[in-house]
């Protein structure tokens, strides 16, 4: 080989370094691809077709995800600009709309971002309730489900304070004022959370300190736990009839019963798998390969996401209201829209309604997998057999919609009724 | 879905697009260069011009640390040309500030120098405004989430379209000069001056409270009230106070415009401590405050009381509110003749807590010395001259009409603002239903505890007489009527002891707290709808004058041309009303 055709062939080596697999045109290519790249080896080679029905899943799970990965990234150069000082922290605002490059637009991004993700993790639950997707083998991963859709509300709620403007004060005002009606724990639950009686310079602090550093973490390692166990629960929830049958019979299958030790006292690495081996060979199923299929779909669910974020970021602005003014308490002052149904309660009943009847509605939606455990009716929209479970989540969710429209819409001075018209 | 994608990706590139032209193409960048172009056209030498082709647009800003928290001015960065004499003409933004000798500024070698240096002040210490803005609706105020908007020059969107146009005016930047220049009567702020000036000559002070200056109880206090509100709101609540809180019992002043606008001034200013403060400055003047009142009483004025009472009674704005000779206030009784009304003692009770002897009065209980009281007290008790009253219908027009009103509904000009009601005399269901004797008695005698003084002094036997067949044929109307007989006991017939105490509170919770209110002062939750009002049973100087027959009466047949119902007729005994009679009186102990 000369000089002049190893120097030729230097881009194309430092490309498949980086890339091993050229784009595939067989089977094995396409398996390659998806196995030999960091991040597509997270997904498996093939999926169901039923994975791919866009009104199956309707990517709810991949936009919360996506909305995550843009708040990250958002809220990262966001941080070079916040200082989480009651005296400097409006200021910083003033400048990020008014002199930072791309600071509003910046600012726009990561509050609608922070509002949609609320809404795509709250009807990514609804997704997988109805579907009836939370049952054998994935009841845990509902309840990993629970503490990020707990997790995404605490985020979005210790963010809500940051601009430290009036907006921000008296909904964390109200917010926490809710959580110090919980029996027992509460006045301490609220002291730990404000570092003081009320909201001030070390509540500030602290919500910045959990918004930027501690929840994003668990969020992260929770979502990593998340994914996980979907591709070792088999993919995503499907109906029976989406299985192809095996026509394989299924001695193929190895079950290792503990207790034997075959060669002698060690385990073969596949002497761990449960269940049926991972097809090989042109069995007749109901797959199609990762690449492009999957990835195709997951890249318009991310371009989708982005351009929706980024129309509305452009379009709206994210409020900024008055200085915080501890003497001058907007009416009504109200929480964030999210909580806007509970603190409707609250003004029927602190207790019942800022404590007791969210407690016990978080608790049975954490216990749902073990309450209802009947395996029918997996992966179908409205499925006969869950008729009842499903119209109790779905009472369950108009109420709390109604509540908060309540909230948002017709409470006026002193929560009095008004109409918005 | 390829092509779904397509759509949403270019959706992306064009928001991207946007987004990026918003960010390089600003409205200040041309402001800028338009500036250097022209200064450019001006410039004189090669240099100067050499200089300015090398400028191209940045953002300006001028940090400000000796006035209160470090202030970050922008306003440069359009107003470029804010210290270029050249730019005399121009329009803004791109107009040079004006020079003014009255602002301090001089002419050193045919060039102007400022006193107040933007290097030194910025902008947003004169001009309010945010600093930090770059767009004209954040940066001027427009905004109506900014509390602090252009003084002067920007009226929020939010605000009362008839106030607008009387917002606008370079004079309310005073309020601004008065942070640092304190002292009463700088030449620069008239218009603050005249204001701090009505302060005190409409009386504001006896009820708000302004650190260092006053220290009323009944308002809300002022001290930071400028810094809280924006213009908008401060002219509203002066000509309009019920519009911020229906419950305000805040007089409504009869005020010019220019008036209001120097208040609005005066209380644009009051920022609680100032830049010219320290915090131990301020403390001291708060103890200053109190120092003032002992000292005057070590060493009290000498001369004739009557005079320095009227001095007093001139400095104090007692005419604010209340009718003295020509002067009237609109809003609190007639003070003319009071020595023929009054004696010397009700004079100085009165004066120490008005509540004492009128307990639904609004008048503050004001903070003067002892001397000063007195004095006040001699002045008013010597006011001793009847008004020449020729007929009775002049007679009613001077001295009735100001509470019963034009028509003797009870609706007179300051009515409002007494509590009882003045009595509305058209309604003749009550004038027919009581002896004619009884309202001679509450002409010549007052009613104690209400604002209804006596005028036995003031008006001659037949004048009275005159007077009330003046109201009887005017307003009440239909002719007086024989008395039904009515049985009522001179005297309550129940003893009063705790077990008749006890049933008459019983009686009472289930039969009269609807309009006289659960704890008996005549604000039970029907009150509001009912004219006259219920009777206040806690006004211990009318309840203890009223005989047990006239209460007696009154509960068990009614008051005719009131709300209150004949109680015999639905199901009280006579027994029933002397226990309720003999709750009532336990409240009201006699002293």
């Amino acid at each position: 080989m000369t000089v002049i055709e190893r120097v030729k062939q230097l881009p194309s080596d430092v490309w498949t370094s980086i890339f091993r697999n050229p784009l595939p045109h067989t089977d094995h290519g396409r398996a390659a691809t998806s196995f030999t790249n960091f991040f597509l080896h997270l997904h498996p080679v093939k999926v169901n077709r039923n994975t791919l029905r866009p009104m199956y899943t309707m990517g709810l799970g991949l936009i919360s995800l996506f909305l995550f990965l843009i708040l990250t990234v958002s809220g990262i150069l966001l941080m070079f600009y916040y200082v989480p000082s009651t005296t400097q922290a409006y200021d910083r605002m003033l400048d990020l709309r008014g002199s930072v490059a791309f600071g509003t637009f910046l600012r726009n991004m990561h509050r609608w971002a922070a509002h949609a993700m609320v809404a795509a993790v709250a009807l990514h639950m609804a997704r997988v309730f109805l579907t009836g997707a939370y049952k054998k083998p994935r009841e845990f991963n509902w309840v990993v489900g629970m503490i990020l859709f707990l997790l995404t509300l605490f985020s979005s709620f210790t963010g809500y304070l940051l601009p430290w403007d009036q907006l921000a004060f008296w909904a964390i005002t109200v917010g926490t004022a809710i959580a110090g009606y919980a029996p027992v724990i509460g006045k301490e639950m609220k002291f730990v959370l404000l570092g003081d009686a009320t909201v001030g310079q070390e509540a500030l602090l602290r919500f910045y300190v959990l918004h930027v550093a501690v929840l994003p973490a668990i969020v992260t390692l929770m979502v990593m736990i998340h994914f996980w166990r979907i591709r070792k629960d088999g993919g995503l929830s499907r109906p029976p009839e989406a299985e192809a049958a095996i026509t394989q019979p299924d001695s193929i299958s190895v079950q290792v019963v503990a207790g034997a030790k075959p060669n002698g006292g060690s385990y073969g690495l596949m002497g761990f798998v449960r269940g049926p081996f991972t097809k090989t060979g042109n069995v007749p199923d109901n797959s199609v390969f990762s690449w492009p299929n999957l990835f195709l779909a997951e890249l318009f669910v991310f371009v989708l996401t982005v351009a929706g974020i980024l129309v509305v970021a452009h379009f709206f602005g994210a409020p900024l209201e008055e200085p915080v003014n501890i003497m001058h308490p907007p009416n009504p002052a109200k929480a964030p829209w999210y909580f806007l149904g509970l603190q409707e309660l609250v003004s029927y009943s602190a207790f019942w309604g800022g404590v007791g009847i969210p407690g016990i509605e978080v608790l049975i939606l954490l216990l749902v997998p073990y309450i209802d455990r009947s395996p029918r009716g997996v992966g179908v929209w409205f499925a006969k057999e869950r008729i009842l479970a499903n119209s109790l989540f779905m009472l369950f969710a108009v109420v709390n919609v109604i509540l908060m429209i309540i909230g948002t819409f017709f409470r006026g001075p002193n929560w009095s009724f008004v109409s918005p018209w | 879905m390829r092509l779904a994608l397509a759509i949403a990706s270019i959706v992306a590139l064009t928001v991207h697009g946007f987004v990026f032209y918003d960010q390089f193409f600003h409205k200040w960048e041309r402001h800028q260069t338009a500036y250097f172009d022209q200064a450019r056209s001006r410039a004189t030498s090669e240099a100067e011009k050499a200089e300015l082709a090398d400028r191209s647009p940045k953002i300006e800003q001028i940090m400000v640390t000796q006035f209160g928290e470090t202030r970050v001015d922008r306003c440069v960065t359009c107003h470029a040309a804010i210290d270029d004499p050249r730019f005399k003409d121009y329009s803004q933004p791109l107009k040079v500030h004006t020079y003014s000798a009255a602002m301090g500024d001089r002419m050193v070698g045919g060039k102007w120098e400022r006193r107040h240096k933007f290097s030194d002040f910025g902008c947003t210490v004169c001009h309010d405004g945010q600093g930090r803005g770059l767009e004209n609706f954040y940066s001027h105020g427009e905004d109506p989430f900014w509390p602090e908007p252009l003084l002067g020059f920007v009226a929020q969107k939010e605000w009362r379209e008839e106030f607008k146009k009387k917002l606008i005016s370079k004079d309310y930047m005073e309020a601004a000069c008065a942070q640092c220049h304190t002292q009463e009567n700088f030449a620069g702020t008239p218009n603050l001056n005249k204001g701090r000036q009505l302060f005190f000559a409409k009386n504001c002070y006896g009820c708000h409270k302004i650190e260092g200056l006053s220290d009323g109880t009944l308002g809300p206090e002022l001290t930071e009230v400028g810094k809280k509100w924006k213009l908008d709101y401060l002219w509203e609540s002066i000509v309009d106070p019920r519009a911020n809180l229906a419950t305000s019992f805040m007089p409504k002043f009869t005020l010019t415009d220019d008036e209001v606008k120097s208040l609005v001034i005066f209380l644009k200013s009051r920022h609680g401590l100032n830049f010219n403060e320290t915090s131990l400055e301020r403390y001291r003047a708060h103890l200053g405050v109190a120092k003032l009142d002992s000292s005057a009483e070590v060493k009290p004025v000498t001369g004739d009381l009557k005079v320095i009472g009227a001095q007093l009674a001139k400095d104090r704005a007692c005419a604010a509110c209340h009718k003295i000779g020509e002067v009237d206030g609109g809003i609190a009784p007639d003070l003319s003749f009071e020595g023929l009304m009054k004696d010397e003692k009700w004079i100085g009770d009165h004066f120490r807590n008005p509540r004492i002897v009128t307990p639904d009065s609004i008048m503050p209980a004001f903070r003067f010395t002892a001397h000063d009281f007195d004095a006040m007290t001699a002045y008013l008790a010597n006011l001793k001259t009847p008004p020449k009253l020729e007929s009775p219908e002049a007679t009613y027009k001077a001295l009735c009409l100001r509470c019963h009103g034009e028509k003797g509904n009870g609706a007179g000009p300051v009515s409002t603002y007494l509590d009882p009601y003045p009595r509305d005399l058209t309604k003749s269901g009550f004038f027919n239903s009581k002896p004619k004797e009884r309202f001679l008695k509450s002409i010549k005698e007052g009613v104690p505890g209400t604002s209804m003084p006596s005028w036995a002094k003031v008006m001659s036997e037949a004048q009275i007489a005159g007077v009330f067949d003046y109201v009887q044929t005017t307003f009440i109307k239909d002719a007086r009527r024989d008395l039904k007989d009515r049985k009522v006991p001179e005297k309550n017939p129940v003893a009063s002891s705790a077990e008749s105490i006890a049933h008459g509170e019983t009686v009472y919770l289930a039969r009269c707290t609807g309009c006289h209110g659960r704890k008996a002062d005549g604000k039970g939750p029907n009150a509001l709808d009912i004219l006259p009002r219920p009777r206040n049973l806690r006004n211990s100087f009318f309840v203890n004058t009223a005989d047990d027959k006239r209460l007696m009466e009154s509960i068990l047949y009614g008051v005719q041309g009131s709300a209150m119902p004949p109680w015999i007729d639905i199901g009280l005994s006579q027994n029933d009303a002397g226990d309720i009679l003999n709750y009532i009186r336990s409240l009201n102990p006699r002293r």
